[in-house]
């Protein structure tokens, strides 16, 4: 498999994660859809890596992939937070951002 | 990528953000070993970090533009009287923190520190001149914002515009940094400099990896400065977060994106028709103006109308971005070489200074506007509003002039600077931005900008209009008084009107940001 056999696996990857976001009702599903979109793009990053030689791509990876797990784990703390307010996760973001 | 060794002297350019790194530090670790229940100390130690990293910053501006930390940041006055303002912004928004946290009985000690991490995060963005490095920034500041919209904890509303904005945010970023990955591929380089060098090669090669990067690394900056179509989440996370907080998002992390995004787009159009880039900030300037101000119009919900006015705003700062591109200036700048280390000469690059002495002028007029009119709302709340529905509404600012004259007149003033009013520093901003627009050959542009700030005043006015010509109800609150909120609304007020009057001395600062790093 070629770079763009990556390309494409990693832009169906992106596409599923933008289409989870829109879609899921569940906070965490929303949750895992970002995660999706953030690592189609790690894949990118790495096979760019090989494509290009060097390591840049794959730096770029790791600071990703760690900054990803910060960013998740504020956000993992406000469903905790939303489900003490609301006592449930579930939430329409098509309907409730729609004005 | 060779890992680079940096020395100590590589970090001086970058002061301003270790100074906010480290009280942000100290007060975590007060939080550790103090055990006092009183956390206005904090707010104070805060509040003198950012005076002392604006100072570093201010004195910053006057070196000559230059790459920092290996090309990974750049120094240039255009960042380092952003970093100023950042700093400016932050010290306003503590203090207004400060009563409002006591206030409410939510006095918690990670609040201080998240603030400054976001200045930070601000800060760098703002000097980011490389993909990894501007990716990184952006999720410090990102990352810091989410837990502080989410903070006061109480009622459903904190939790659900924390939650919106971390997803709307991380949907952001994801754009960017694939956008980032796409241009990465094609030109095999992070480094904005390289990257630039690059792209017309990579443009005859894979125009549409190049162009679907470009349109991305736009899309997720877009959702960050809050341009139509991409502001959906602003109106509810504005009014969720708590009212210093939302002060902060619209001053201070909408610069740093504005000055990010200008930054990489200038190093990013090389090798592309100019009439592309022009005809996207263009429509994008032209969608947020309008859009923001008419969405605004119905709004009786005073939180939330300045939310709306803060995209409106953002459209008038994207009509500057638009002249910066226009195919008059770029031509110019194409002429004078990557780096313009030296204050530009000659009639076209005139323009470009008025442009970028424009859009910093407005951005700091904002800045304090905006703090005083959140903070003057802050002053407005009650805890036991939190689970009810109408906060911000108009009528609690009914007959406010007759109760308390002082904080109705000081409402006024930024509401009239908000609308565009002479003798404010709103009316000189927006005067100094269209003008240059219309220099840099934007009239129709900066025409339907006119336009749509005459029905910007109509919303700021009724707010006018309710404090000074309605009688107060009987149960209109009273703005509570904690001396750092009204240190906070006095200096936003004296700068409101003193930079509106003297503009002097800053504008002739403001004008050597000529010396900027890009093209």
């Amino acid at each position: 498999m070629g770079l763009i056999g990556y390309l494409l696996l990693a832009a169906g990857l992106f596409s599923l994660g933008v289409f989870g976001l829109v879609t899921r009702k569940n906070a965490v599903g929303v949750m895992v859809a970002v995660e999706l979109m953030a690592n189609a793009v790690n894949l990118n990053l790495v096979a760019f890596s090989r494509f290009h030689g060097g390591n840049t791509g794959q730096v770029f990876a790791l600071f990703s992939i760690a900054i990803t797990v910060a960013e998740v784990v504020v956000g993992l703390a406000l469903v905790i937070l939303l489900f003490r307010a609301r006592g449930d996760v579930t939430l329409d973001l098509a309907s409730e951002l729609k004005e | 990528m060779i890992i680079p060794h940096f020395t100590l002297n590589d970090f001086l350019p970058v002061m301003p953000v270790g100074v906010l790194m480290a009280a942000a530090i100290v007060l975590m670790l007060s939080e550790v070993f103090l055990t006092s229940t009183t956390r206005t100390y904090q707010a104070i130690i805060a509040a003198l970090a950012s005076i002392v990293a604006g100072g570093i910053a201010v004195n910053n501006a006057f070196e000559p533009a230059r790459l920092v930390l290996q090309g990974y940041a750049v120094l240039d006055p255009f960042s380092s009287w952003t970093t100023a303002m950042v700093c400016l912004g932050t010290f306003l928004a503590v203090l207004l923190s400060a009563g409002f946290l006591k206030h409410r009985n939510a006095e918690r000690g990670e609040f201080y520190a998240l603030m400054l991490f976001a200045a930070a995060g601000m800060s760098l963005l703002s000097l980011s001149a490389e993909f990894i490095t501007l990716f990184i920034n952006l999720e410090v500041l990102s990352v810091a914002t989410y837990a502080l919209t989410a903070f006061l904890r109480r009622g459903p509303r904190p939790s659900e515009a924390g939650f919106k904005y971390f997803i709307l945010g991380a949907f952001a970023a994801a754009l960017l940094l694939y956008g980032a990955a796409l241009i990465y591929g094609a030109t095999g380089a992070t480094k904005l400099v390289e990257v630039s060098a690059a792209l017309p090669a990579a443009f005859a090669k894979s125009p549409a990896l190049v162009y679907a990067g470009l349109g991305l690394v736009l899309a997720g900056f877009a959702f960050k400065v809050a341009a139509v179509p991409f502001h959906m989440w602003t109106p509810d996370v504005y009014e969720g977060a708590p009212t210093p907080v939302t002060a902060l998002m619209s001053a201070g992390v909408k610069a740093a994106a504005f000055v990010a995004m200008v930054r990489t787009f200038l190093f990013l159009v090389k090798g592309i028709d100019p009439v592309i880039p022009f005809t996207v900030f263009s429509l994008l300037a032209l969608l947020t103006m309008v859009g923001g101000n008419l969405l605004a119009l119905p709004q009786r919900n005073v939180k939330r109308m300045l939310a709306y006015s803060s995209i409106a705003h953002a459209g008038y700062m994207l009509l500057g971005v638009a002249a910066l591109f226009a195919p008059k200036l770029v031509e110019a700048g194409a002429k004078v070489g990557v780096l313009t280390a030296t204050p530009l000469t000659g009639t076209a690059q005139d323009v470009s200074v008025a442009v970028y002495k424009g859009l910093l002028f407005y951005i700091l007029g904002y800045t304090v506007t905006s703090l005083g009119a959140f903070g003057t709302i802050s002053a407005l709340e009650r805890r036991e509003d939190e689970t009810r529905g109408n906060t911000w509404d108009l009528e609690r600012f009914a007959g406010l002039a007759q109760r308390k004259p002082g904080w109705a007149a000081a409402m006024a003033l930024f509401m009239l600077s908000l609308g565009g009013v002479p003798p404010t520093v709103g009316f000189l901003g927006k005067l100094f931005l269209f003008s240059a627009a219309v220099d840099a050959g934007l009239l129709g542009l900066a025409i339907v900008g006119v336009l749509s700030s005459v029905i910007g005043v109509y919303f700021y006015l009724r707010v006018v209009v309710y404090m000074f010509m309605r009688p107060a109800p009987i149960d209109a609150p009273a703005p509570f008084r904690h001396w750092t909120t009204e240190l906070a609304l006095v200096t936003s007020a004296v700068l409101v009107v003193g930079l509106g009057i003297l503009p002097g001395t800053i504008t002739e600062w403001f004008s050597r940001v000529g010396m900027v790093f890009g093209h």
